[in-house]
């Protein structure tokens, strides 16, 4: 106990004595701009997977083929899709206006340009959905998402490296004259209005296909949400994998279990999305830690490291996911179902390494020792790996069991524990870098800690996880 | 020697079983057709035999020892088509192929790989991801990723679905010479023509009684309807 409570005091005593951060050069209205940025994008791909404008299965069969104007059938779709999107922009927009501006003029000018720029983008996608094409709208829209991120995190950190102070643009910048942000509301509600005109128009002329597929994607994403299925909501709005150009020959397959790594590393190859969530995964934290006001609350930095490393393994956690779904595939290899699994957490391992070493690297830019903080990041990625294995592999929800009453319908007893089944051990494989925020620097004792930790927790979650029976 | 054996073994789901209890047995060299009206529980014999679904009593041994399907020795062993959807879905069918051809150790597994797809017809196809494929097909890729592979014991669900006349007939020509090689098949089928070209032995899954019986009976049982 004595032991305990001198290390506690001693950390307590560290902590009290951190260095303030000079690393942070991005103004905190720059930074809720491009997160912004990146959600409007995210949101943007999520319109255009859904339609906008969707019909259930059962409408199409039966409302379509009736003889009246099709554009009055999917005149309320429409106008549900518009509130939406409005609705998103209102949420996403008030912390954004709210960092850049105080008045109450320019805040309402600020969500006005916000809810009609959402007005337009919905319009805009219903005549690029009317007109057949428009399939590039969630690759761009996600790639604008990781740039948006991405580009300022490595911006920041450049700057910060070379000692640059940059101007502080919020308040000042934004300042426009109220004629000039009158002119420019006007400008956008003209567009709006003349693109939902259009967008009108064309509804008659979206195909019974094109309504019936994003119908059946809205549905079971609706089902897999009002389930509490995030694997299934994932199948329901990820991309579909395109046809690689060119065959693989895996000839340095030799193992059994280097073909699950074989089969593992083309759906990462394949899958460019994946990349997008990866960078976006080891930016977020490195944004966090270049922001002014941000980088000062060690904890905040923390659990955008949390939330960043578990969107990059999630990324990873793909084909434990499909094998859950289906496992029939993995039967056909001769190798037992344990060690399909742990064969499974090799590619997680090997790209969170470098994924979490380059991210902790830049994250502790500007308190010494950037070796520490980059073997900090490398050695916490056993735990991630697991997390990504442990989450895909996760058992479905009960629902044969009793059920809580909630808002959202009923829902089985151990929901809880099983949604945060992964995230669990990600979360306490970060403690260790969690720590060194605290303190504000990585002394070499914590780097072998977490290596301990992290193995310790990889094992555990990759030898608890089980392919289904 | 007995390879794969069920002795009163009684399937099903829950505690209600599906047909009467199953006694049979497959040997290296010969192939068992399953037989019985659609509901039956031809499928569900197959899963519990090769270790998918537990039985709800009785026993079934591979090799003399317990059913594990877990084990990667009996994955070795067995290779079976009982699910539509085995694959690995970012893998063009070639790859699929290729992939379990080398986790197999095959040696020249590409030009095992260009033979098999060649004997299912899928050559102009070999570039497709599945979910591009058709349904007869993907059919005949699960077909094909069964046989580009070495195994001591075939389970085929009905592997003349979704199959074409010509092909059905290749198919059983092709099965044939592997157990006639030494190998074992055990498959359930409604195709009285598959069953007489192939089968040694056939069960008849039925609610009072699963007799094993001539391949020729369960034909003309069949044919009556």
């Amino acid at each position: 106990m004595a032991l305990c409570g001198g290390t506690v005091s001693s950390l307590r005593e560290q902590i009290a004595a951190r260095p303030a951060a000079d690393a942070a050069v991005l103004p905190g209205a720059l930074t809720a701009a491009v997160v912004a940025l990146s959600l409007a994008a995210g949101l943007t791909a999520l319109f255009a997977r859904l339609g906008p404008v969707s019909a259930t299965p059962a409408a199409v069969g039966w409302w379509l083929p009736l003889p009246a104007e099709r554009r009055g059938l999917l005149r309320g779709e429409l106008r549900r899709s518009v509130g939406l999107a409005v609705a998103a922009a209102l949420t996403v927009g008030v912390p954004v206006v709210l960092a850049w501006t105080r008045t109450p003029a320019g805040v309402l000018a600020g969500l006005a340009a916000g809810a009609l720029l959402a007005v337009i983008a919905v319009a805009v996608l219903v005549v690029r959905q009317a007109g057949g094409g428009g399939g590039w709208v969630p690759p761009v829209a996600g790639a604008v998402a990781a740039v948006a991120v991405v580009g300022p995190a490595v911006a920041g950190s450049v700057v910060a490296r070379l000692d640059v102070v940059l101007p502080d643009a919020a308040g000042r910048a934004w300042s426009l004259p109220a004629p000039l942000a009158s002119g420019v509301l006007a400008v956008l509600l003209g567009l709006a209005v003349l693109c939902l005109v259009l967008a009108d128009r064309r509804l008659a002329d979206l195909p019974a296909g094109a309504l019936r597929a994003s119908g059946e994607t809205a549905q079971y994403a609706t089902a897999s949400v009002f389930s509490l299925d995030t694997r299934e909501l994932g199948r329901a709005l990820g991309t579909t994998v395109r046809r690689p150009r060119r065959p693989l020959a895996w000839r340095w397959v030799r193992h059994p279990w280097q073909a699950v790594v074989a089969g593992d590393l083309a759906v990462l190859a394949r899958s460019p999305w994946r990349w997008g969530q990866l960078a976006v995964g080891a930016a977020l934290p490195v944004l966090a830690a270049r922001t002014e006001g941000l980088a000062g609350l060690p904890a905040l930095v923390a659990v955008t490291v949390v939330l960043g490393w578990w969107l990059a393994a999630t990324s990873l956690g793909e084909p434990s996911r499909r094998a859950s779904a289906a496992p029939a595939a993995d039967r056909g290899l001769p190798l037992g179902g344990a060690a399909v699994v742990w064969a499974r957490a090799v590619v997680p391992a090997a790209v969170l390494a470098g994924v979490c070493g380059v991210s902790a690297l830049l994250i502790g830019q500007g308190t010494g020792a950037p070796a520490a903080w980059l073997v900090l990041g490398v050695v916490t990625a056993p735990a991630w790996a697991g997390a990504a294995v442990r989450a895909g592999y996760r058992p479905d929800l009960d629902w044969s069991g009793p059920v809580l009453a909630s808002p959202m319908g009923a829902v089985p007893v151990g929901v809880s524990s099983t949604l945060v089944r992964g995230p669990d051990v990600g979360l306490l494989g970060t403690a260790p870098v969690a720590l060194a925020l605290l303190l504000g620097a990585v002394p070499w004792w914590l780097v072998g800690a977490a290596l301990l930790w992290s193995l310790a927790l990889g094992a555990l979650a990759v030898g608890t996880a089980r392919p289904p029976d | 020697m007995v390879l794969l054996a069920a002795e009163q073994l009684s399937v099903g789901y829950g505690d209600a079983p599906v047909c009467a209890p199953v006694t049979v047995s497959v040997a290296p060299g010969t192939a068992v057709a399953l037989v019985g009206p659609n509901g039956a529980g031809k499928s569900t014999v197959l899963q519990t035999m090769v270790g998918l679904l537990p039985p709800l009593a009785g026993t079934v041994r591979f090799a003399g020892g317990p059913v594990d399907e877990r084990d990667a020795g009996f994955r070795r062993s067995v290779a079976g088509v009982l699910d539509d959807d085995a694959f690995f879905p970012s893998l063009t069918g070639a790859e699929h192929l290729l992939l379990t051809a080398r986790a197999h150790g095959v040696a020249d597994a590409e030009q095992v790989v260009a033979a098999e797809l060649a004997a299912f017809g899928l050559t102009d196809r070999a570039g497709a991801l599945p979910s591009a494929l058709s349904s007869g097909q993907r059919r005949r890729l699960a077909l094909a990723g069964a046989l580009v592979r070495p195994a001591d014991l075939l389970v085929l669900d009905e592997p003349e679905r979704r199959l074409d006349t010509a092909m059905r007939r290749v198919l059983a020509d092709r099965l044939a010479a592997l157990v006639d090689a030494g190998g074992a098949v055990l498959f359930a089928s409604h195709d009285p023509a598959f069953i007489g070209t192939l089968a040694d032995l056939a069960l008849v899954v039925g609610e009072d009684e699963c007799p094993v019986v001539a391949p020729e009976d369960a034909v003309a049982a069949l044919q009556e309807g």
